[in-house]
């Protein structure tokens, strides 16, 4: 990201702060969503979402494995972000990392729930195949691909796209096997079992430049923010996670303000995003 | 079809197509054997002799095109000028550039070139006009002129020993302000006699950088801007920083007036829906995409929605095949 000169500054926080921002749009407006879903076709699931200048891609993969000991009735889920230097020449090397890892673990903190894994997104238990024995391991990778702000919106609804494009195989446990041992399995490649959706929340960040605070910032925007906060929420409007980034201070009447325009706004973007994914599927039958 | 960034429906997809075909049909008769792809065997006079240069290899005796782009002859030597490429400065031009250093007596500037380019103290006006030597004093208060990140507007004056030498020496160069900067490739904009636009009756300054840096801002009167408004100006600034961290009202105040911003956002966009579309730059067709979308109706943020597009890409084959009638 280069450097804003005092000049450009000044224009992008009057904008805000008159709800014409530099290219046009209100405080609460989006830019237009784009959607395409099985872009890799080695993954379970994948989808490239753009918003405006920014393009990531999102691929989830499923393994079997064995359950987690504590929980043996449940699967299990990691997300991993990388930040390809195509999108910004800091990236290079290690110079992504830092970025990487704190959307990875905005985004886990949005989409997984509790350690337990009651209350994620993705249903857990709905990923086991024999209980304590063998269950799915979901690992959902995020990649940026171009740089325009608004990064973990991106992410979280490519996430959202790949997972409804997810299909995991069926498995037929051939013989029961003893206490001990691991049971012989069957992956079928024909049949695939569909994920239910619906509980996984999208992401809002609010960022606040000055006074005010917009949805959607493009790079330039977010250079001038004091901080932001990023709500998930899911279909039934509850808030599912909430996480808060830049230093400055921000009054507690505020946050509970932006949780409620937050609330709002996902509604739309909620519809908004179920209708692309819809029309993503509908094109890649065709 | 390119690879356009926008999503577009079965029937706007058909709509654009037809558009560009329209385009190209226009387009390819005049100039079909400039423009050469990979591998294109470029047509050669081989009585003259020939100096193949960049972008050319010589394959089983003809000579072949490397790289995409437009075939330039000057004697001999023949090249090809990559279209999506970096910007290549000719003498004269006029840009855009952002200050990336400021050094002993110089600047340094961002152009999208393959170097940075230079700007010497010593070839550009001084704040108060006088013409002088510049001294030492004048060396150390450089970063009141400009400081990094300042986005500024220069002439080419030349390739010097030390790299691309830019100089600012009227009151119509200089530092831009409360506008934004936008960047579209070089190609699209071309060599003009005006690149500094006034557009009166939307208040604002477009500058069409040939380097493929725009910028389009409040109007400033460029008589009053270096030499007697600069103290002035400065003095402004500095009282805007000290009101924006007090209070909002005072702030609100200097913004720049809704209306000239509409009118900014609108033009912004309106390039910005040319670039996608990869469409050349001139102030024309800038204006006569901006009195589209208001002719239409259509919010400023919706000029990037896909609709917009291919609304723009119809009118421009329209207007082409038009002026191609009457010439």
């Amino acid at each position: 990201m280069k450097g804003l000169s005092v000049g450009e500054k000044l224009f992008i926080e009057g904008g805000i702060a008159q709800d014409l921002r530099t290219d046009g749009r209100r405080r609460l407006t989006y830019r237009p969503i784009s959607v395409e879903t099985d872009v890799i076709s080695q993954a379970n699931g994948s989808a490239r979402v753009r918003m405006g200048g920014t393009e990531v891609i999102a691929t989830v993969k499923a393994e079997l494995g064995r359950p987690n000991a504590m929980q043996p009735d449940k699967g299990k889920v990691s997300i991993f972000v990388d930040c390809s230097p195509t999108a910004e020449p800091t990236f290079e090397g290690r110079g992504g990392e830092e970025l990487a890892t704190e959307l990875s673990v905005s985004l886990e903190r949005c989409l997984l729930g509790g350690k337990s894994g009651a209350g994620a997104g993705i249903d857990l238990s709905s990923l086991i195949v024999v209980e304590g024995k063998l269950c799915w391991d979901l690992y959902i990778e995020g990649l940026v691909v171009s740089s325009d702000g608004n990064l973990l919106d991106a992410l979280g609804a490519a996430i959202k796209a790949a997972l409804s494009n997810t299909g995991i195989p069926k498995v037929n446990v051939s013989a029961e096997a003893s206490a001990n041992e691991q049971p012989e399995v069957d992956v079928s490649d024909e049949e695939f079992l569909q994920f239910d959706t619906s509980g996984v929340p999208v992401i809002v960040t609010l960022t606040k430049v000055g006074r005010h605070y917009i949805v959607d910032a493009t790079l330039e925007e977010e250079s001038q923010m004091s901080s932001a906060i990023s709500i998930s929420v899911n279909r039934h409007c509850h808030v599912c996670g909430l996480t808060k980034r830049g230093g400055a201070g921000v009054d507690p009447s505020v946050i509970l303000d932006m949780i409620s325009v937050g609330k709002h706004v996902s509604e739309q973007l909620l519809n908004k995003l179920d209708s692309e994914i819809a029309a993503a599927e509908a094109d890649e039958e065709e | 079809m390119r690879g356009l960034q926008v999503s577009l429906n079965q029937t706007q997809k058909i709509r654009l197509q037809r558009a560009l075909e329209t385009l190209e049909s226009i387009s390819s008769k005049a100039n079909s054997d400039a423009s050469v792809v990979v591998a294109d065997t470029i047509p050669l006079n081989y009585e003259d002799g020939v100096l193949k240069g960049h972008g050319t290899l010589d394959l089983y005796g003809e000579v072949v095109a490397t790289i995409c782009g437009v075939v330039e002859r000057v004697n001999k030597l023949i090249y090809v000028r990559a279209l999506r490429a970096r910007y290549k400065p000719e003498v004269g031009d006029i840009i855009v550039g952002r200050v990336t250093e400021v050094a002993p007596k110089r600047w340094r500037l961002d152009i999208n070139y393959s170097q940075d380019a230079v700007l010497m103290l010593s070839s550009m006006n001084l704040p108060d006009g006088i013409q002088r030597r510049r001294t030492a004093v004048d060396e150390l208060n450089m970063r009141t002129i400009f400081e990094e990140n300042d986005v500024i507007c220069a002439e080419v004056r030349g390739f010097q020993h030390d790299g691309l030498h830019l100089q600012a020496r009227s009151q119509k160069y200089g530092k831009l302000e409360r506008g934004q900067l936008l960047t579209v490739s070089p190609y699209l904009v071309k060599r003009r006699k005006q690149h500094f636009h006034h557009l009166e009756q939307y208040g604002i300054d477009l500058i069409l950088g040939c380097n493929g840096f725009i910028w389009i801002g409040e109007h400033v009167d460029p008589t009053e801007d270096m030499m007697v408004e600069d103290p002035i100006n400065k003095s402004e600034q500095k009282g805007s920083k000290f009101e924006g961290s007090f209070g909002n009202q005072v702030q609100e105040r200097i913004y720049t007036p809704l209306e000239t911003r509409q009118n900014i956002c609108r033009t912004a966009n309106a390039i910005r829906v040319l670039s996608i579309l990869g469409f050349i730059m001139s102030v024309e067709v800038i204006m006569e995409t901006v009195s589209l979308s208001i002719s239409l109706n259509i919010d400023v943020h919706e000029m990037l929605g896909s609709e917009f597009c291919v609304l723009t890409a119809e009118k421009e084959a329209e207007r082409r095949t038009s002026s191609k009638k009457r010439g």
